[in-house]
């Protein structure tokens, strides 16, 4: 059903609205560094088989932290932040100097914060560039495989298409070595409302 | 060390006869099932998503059946019936339905019903458990060596179980 709806086209479109979106979550990440220089991949958007999204974060056995949380209102999106182990203790340390990482409550409060207020940048910029009214869920965490967070997500979301759109990007910051994705799952009524409201058949 | 080994993804399933490891990487919510008949050694691993697939079948126009808790175990067991396999020494055994997110708690989560459903089918089909680790807040990874049905369950940070 999916593959019918969507071509070259308006995964590009997707692609340059991410471009948007993440370029201004990055932007608040990187004012919440201290202006610290943090590099950004043009975002991808593509159509994947739902079997291979647990490995293409570098592996489905990889620990992560992933902080998620669902966009509701004018359109239903599924947004996942995630960090390896080491840059969520480097992102915890630059912001809150002496926590002990993901080891500390504190620490893990602190992450869950910078993912949303990444998300909420990128959700902001969306909602301007669509005028949707964008209402982000509370945000939530959890430490362990890749492959276990996203196919959680995956089933929280009740994916039933064997093939999902999925709009992803790598950000790498320079001095405190923090390297991480944003993902972005979208449910096909979002794709249908997004694509409507910018006049895309 | 084995000499096999095949990667069973999510939503998909294999088996394997005599030597070897199937292996499922990353079950959060979702659940591993592993059938073993001891007398062929024939071994079948599936990771399921879902719980139940009758709601859903009619609106998809393309259907996988490895995805599905109702649909994966007849077809794991069909498939390993045609190796060779006697259906009726087949025992079970399960791993995953966790509760990765602190939202999951409230209420049913997926994982809560994925394990129920596979646990009914299981019954349904008169397959005895014979171990499981499910539940709690953590993913795992799920090894089935097939010379001997020995299950191994890894999580991040946690000690090995042997099921």
């Amino acid at each position: 059903m999916v593959k019918q709806q969507i071509d070259e086209r308006k995964l590009d479109i997707l692609k340059e609205l991410a471009n948007i979106g993440f370029g201004n979550a990055v932007t608040s990440l990187s004012q919440m560094l201290h202006e610290e220089k943090i590099s950004m991949d043009v975002p991808s958007a593509e159509l994947v088989y739902l079997q291979d999204v647990p490995e293409l974060l570098g592996g489905a056995e990889l620990p992560v932290a992933g902080v998620y949380i669902e966009s509701h209102g004018g359109a239903d999106l599924t947004i996942l932040f995630v960090l390896s182990l080491d840059s969520s203790t480097n992102l915890i340390l630059t912001l809150v100097p002496g926590l002990a990482g993901l080891n500390d409550q504190m620490g893990i409060s602190v992450l869950i914060e910078v993912g949303n207020i990444m998300t909420n940048s990128y959700l902001n910029a969306l909602s301007f560039m669509t005028g949707l009214l964008l209402i982000p869920s509370p945000p939530e965490i959890a430490v362990d495989m890749s492959g276990a967070i996203i196919s959680t997500v995956i089933a929280e979301k009740c994916v039933l298409e064997d093939e999902v759109v999925l709009i992803k990007t790598t950000l790498k910051s320079m001095q405190k070595s923090i390297e991480g994705h944003i993902l972005i799952l979208p449910d096909n009524r979002a794709l249908n409302t997004i694509f409507t409201l910018l006049g895309i058949r | 060390m084995e000499k096999l080994m095949i990667k069973v993804k999510i939503s998909d399933l294999a088996i394997l006869k005599g030597e070897g490891v199937l292996v499922t990487v990353g079950l959060g919510s979702c659940v591993g099932i592993a059938l073993y008949d001891p007398e062929s050694k024939i071994g079948g691993l599936a990771h399921i998503l879902l719980p139940d697939s009758t709601q859903f079948k009619s609106s998809l126009n393309s259907f996988n059946p490895a995805k599905f808790a109702d649909t994966a175990i007849p077809l794991l067991m069909e498939k390993m019936g045609k190796a060779g396999a006697n259906r009726f020494s087949l025992k079970a055994k399960i791993a995953g339905g966790g509760q990765l997110f602190a939202f999951q708690k409230l209420g049913s989560s997926i994982g809560m019903k994925n394990v129920q459903a596979v646990k009914y089918y299981l019954n349904k089909y008169k397959i005895p458990i014979r171990g499981e680790d499910v539940g709690g807040f953590q993913g795992r990874t799920m090894r089935l060596y097939v010379n001997s049905g020995r299950v191994v369950i890894n999580t991040v940070g946690g000690t090995e179980k042997i099921l």
